[in-house]
């Protein structure tokens, strides 16, 4: 597959950014409580979330792993993971289609 | 700044629905013709790239968080048709797999993230890396991820903001959405500019939407 050898280096970039997502996306989160400019505006106005659809790995999350930092963070990389997948494999068809 | 469901009024939301789904039929019809198997792989890697770093939230003190968003990036990279297509992809997986971002605000982060971040970065590079080398385009990509940043978190503070049982919320969110990307925005920008000197030095013909050749843009 022509995309693995030609792109190998952001393929590797990606997988190292997926490697330590999880000392951003949980663990530091964890530390200091992530809150976004968003959160901070809702709150202002007293907006509140009501969840429709919460996805089949909420929040990036794996559902039936504990609530440890360290399988937090196993989760954190296995939906980045899967994620990735879905990506590459919807370009992949797109690469496909457009060959023809 | 991806909205949750629960805070936009209806009529917003269905706005920016509309707005967004106008986006990508005329992206798709633009992008087509020039479509093949090399735009698509480096459209399809530059897609799983910004979502694994969006992932990537970053603390910073005083409690205020941020990631990645590579609206404008994406744009510089690809012109804004295909870029803006990239970023839709990123959003609705992000939605329908991870639940991040509303099913009713999907509308609204398109028109944000794949539209107004990515058309921002893209006319704030093309308007001045135009004839300049190195440094005009290193300038003219930390400008694009910047402000590019600052003016889709204004758009989401008028998203958010505006409703018509409270009519003066935009006078709140607006200012705390823009000032708070303005400032955040400069990182955006910062690695924006980093990937773009990083490709235009090493492997120039992956920059498609910018002026690097003479030939006319594939996607413009």
């Amino acid at each position: 597959m022509s995309l693995l050898s030609r792109y190998r280096k952001a393929l590797l970039a990606i997988a190292v950014l997926l490697v330590v997502s999880p000392l951003f996306g949980v663990i530091g989160a964890d530390l200091v409580g992530y809150h976004e400019p968003l959160d901070v505006a809702a709150e202002a106005l007293g907006l509140s979330e009501s969840s429709l659809w919460s996805g089949f790995l909420p929040d990036y999350t794996v559902p039936g792993l504990s609530e440890d930092w360290l399988s937090m963070s196993m989760g954190y990389i296995i939906a980045g993971v899967i994620g990735v997948l879905i990506i590459l494999a919807i370009g992949f068809i797109i690469v496909r289609l457009s060959g023809k | 700044m991806h909205i949750p469901d629960g805070f936009l009024d209806p009529l917003t939301a269905g706005v920016c629905y509309i707005v967004a789904v106008i986006f990508i039929v005329y992206s798709l019809y633009r992008t087509r013709a020039s479509i093949n198997p090399e735009i698509a792989s480096m459209a399809s890697i530059l897609a799983a790239g910004i979502f694994a770093a969006q992932m990537l939230n970053w603390p910073l003190p005083g409690g205020t968080s941020l990631h990645m968003v590579g609206g404008a990036l994406a744009g510089i990279l690809l012109g804004p048709w295909l870029g803006g297509l990239v970023i839709f992809i990123v959003l609705l997986i992000q939605c329908l797999v991870f639940g991040d971002g509303g099913i009713t605000a999907l509308g609204a982060n398109v028109l944000n993230m794949a539209i107004v971040d990515v058309l921002v970065g893209y006319l704030i590079y093309r308007a001045i890396a135009g004839k300049g080398g190195r440094p005009h385009r290193w300038v003219a990509s930390f400008l694009g991820g910047w402000l590019g940043i600052a003016l889709a978190g204004i758009v989401c503070g008028l998203e958010i903001g505006y409703s018509p049982s409270f009519p003066y919320g935009v006078a709140v969110t607006v200012p705390v959405m823009g000032l708070w990307h303005l400032v955040l925005g400069v990182i955006e920008g910062l690695i924006t500019a980093f990937i773009v000197d990083y490709i235009s030095i090493r492997s120039p013909s992956l920059i498609l939407g910018g002026v690097l050749s003479d030939e006319p843009t594939l996607q413009v």
